[in-house]
């Protein structure tokens, strides 16, 4: 057998699938990865300083851009946080249309999760057809906001304005669409030998670790551990809504892409019960002094929860608002090092 | 569907650590921890099954000008019960806590912003750099004097300045 010895590789910050600007050094023996140490900051904009000489109403636009693939998302977390900490009551009928946006945006995103993974393994077509059903919730959106990325659509007391009954009628006709979808990446992707085999068994958690780093979203999920806000939270009207939590077992790769295959199912139930239920009127925007005091809310962003803490000194202004990192990750980030390959793939 | 600690469960803490102090007259009352203090307050509450806050779901400071505050948001999974704790840190010139990475080692580098964003000094922290500012600036952002500085290349190296204001 050939001697081999570890040495250090950098990957990032410009790499193609680091999907924006993340470094990792990696402590590398041949091809097996012994170490991993993530270096962020490379695309710090400083929303949290920004967002402190603003109104609340202002800062909504910026939540958009913290994680410009799921805006729906950072816009529910961000004005349920508000909402909460002024009191303010939100119509039924907009509650109704947020879980709805925020579960399609959901799906979306995932959507781009599933692409990147095809294409990081080399697989250029798989990532077309997620990116050619993502372009169809898109196309909900700009009926329902008139905008295809940063929506600015749910703002603080609701929503911006009424869902059209064309955007219903586009929703209904996409959601037959879905299990269609679904059963036809299965066929594509699931069922793959080569797929299976680069994720099966790579990188596994245990449930302590996910614990241990506060880990959250699909990837506590895989490793078992029944951990999601919107149940156990319940914020916003999700407790009126029945749907499964998919878990994984062995926390590995495999189980991560099963647990957020399986969400869009998931999600695709809630609408259908959303738009089965009855709505009243929409209310915007509301402009008001909001009262002193601190607030945390938990919302689910991108592919995690993320709890959102606010900390006013009355008045219009936020004194400091703080977002768990800049993409909310850093706890999953400092998790990055448990990531390894394990004996599986020297195979 | 999760709710905030219970008062009696507060007191019940109080009982263990007469130093904790809260607002009863509040409906979701945060818990002041003296600074010496927290990391026995949090190990209680992780590890005593009549708490069970095993999730660390967030970490963070505020700076109010006289003080910094360190918030932390404690999560049960057992009894889904929420718990926020504070530490006012009396020192704004150089505050400094204990790191609580011994018992949440996910807080490592939320623990790495505060530090490199408020300046908080985190004791026994194995890591502590700076994570999102370069590791050779000179001042922490989220603070409420703070000066934005300004790039500048001196003998092929790359230093922040001080901003000369045009008067």
């Amino acid at each position: 057998m050939a001697k081999t010895e570890p040495y250090i590789l950098n990957m990032g910050p410009q790499h193609p699938s680091t999907h924006g600007v993340l470094q990792v050094q990696l402590e590398l023996d041949g091809e097996r990865i012994l170490g991993a140490k993530p270096v962020m900051g490379y695309l710090h904009r400083g929303i949290e300083k920004l967002m402190e000489s603003r109104t609340y109403t202002q800062c909504v636009p910026y939540t958009d851009r913290l994680d410009y693939v799921s805006s729906m998302n950072n816009n529910l977390g961000f004005c349920e946080t508000v909402e909460e900490l002024a009191g303010i009551e939100v119509p039924e009928r907009a509650e109704y249309i947020r879980v709805i946006v925020a579960e399609l945006n959901r799906i979306a995103s995932h959507l781009i999760f599933i692409g990147t993974l095809m294409i990081d393994l080399g697989a250029a077509t798989g990532m077309i057809y997620a990116f050619r059903d993502r372009e169809k919730i898109l196309d909900l959106f700009n009926i329902i906001c008139g905008a295809r990325m940063t929506f600015h659509y749910i703002r603080i007391g609701g929503v911006c304005a009424d869902a059209q009954p064309e955007f219903i009628a586009e929703t209904e006709k996409f959601l037959e669409y879905v299990p269609k979808m679904l059963e036809e990446y299965d066929h594509l992707m699931t069922g793959n030998e080569i797929f299976y085999h680069r994720l099966k068994g790579t990188s596994p958690l245990t449930r302590e670790d996910v614990l241990r780093y506060s880990m959250s979203g699909p990837n506590v999920r895989a490793s078992g551990v029944d951990y999601d806000i919107r149940k156990i939270d319940s914020y916003s009207i999700y407790d009126r809504f029945d749907f499964n939590v998919p878990l994984g077992t062995n926390g590995d790769n495999w189980d991560r892409y099963q647990v957020r295959f399986h969400v869009h199912g998931a999600a695709a139930g809630d609408e259908l019960h959303c738009l089965a239920g009855g709505f009243h009127r929409v209310l915007c925007g509301q402009h008001c002094l909001y009262p002193a005091g601190h607030q945390a809310h938990s919302g689910l962003f991108h592919h995690q929860s993320a709890g959102l803490y606010d900390a006013g000194s009355g008045g219009r202004l936020s004194d400091r608002f703080h977002v768990p990192s800049h993409d909310p990750c850093v706890f999953q980030g400092a998790a990055v090092p448990l990531c390894r390959c394990c004996d599986a793939c020297d195979e | 569907m999760t709710k905030y600690i219970r008062k009696e469960q507060i007191e019940k803490l109080q009982q263990q650590f007469p130093g904790i102090l809260y607002d009863a007259e509040q409906a979701k009352p945060a818990i002041y921890v003296k600074p010496e203090e927290l990391l026995a307050v949090l190990r209680y509450a992780k590890e005593q099954v009549s708490f069970s806050f095993d999730r660390l779901s967030n970490l963070t400071a505020v700076d109010y000008k006289d003080y910094f505050e360190m918030v932390y948001h404690l999560f049960s999974r057992r009894y889904f019960t929420w718990l926020t704790v504070k530490v006012k840190l009396e020192n704004h010139e150089a505050p400094e806590i204990a790191s609580v990475t011994s018992l949440w080692a996910g807080a490592n580098f939320e623990e790495r912003e505060v530090y490199d964003l408020m300046g908080v000094n985190f004791t026994d922290h194995p890591d502590l750099r700076r994570i999102l500012m370069p590791d050779n600036y000179g001042g922490h952002p989220l603070r409420k004097d703070f000066e934005p500085l300004v790039p500048k290349i001196e003998g092929g190296v790359l230093t922040w300045q001080k901003q000369n204001h045009i008067s």
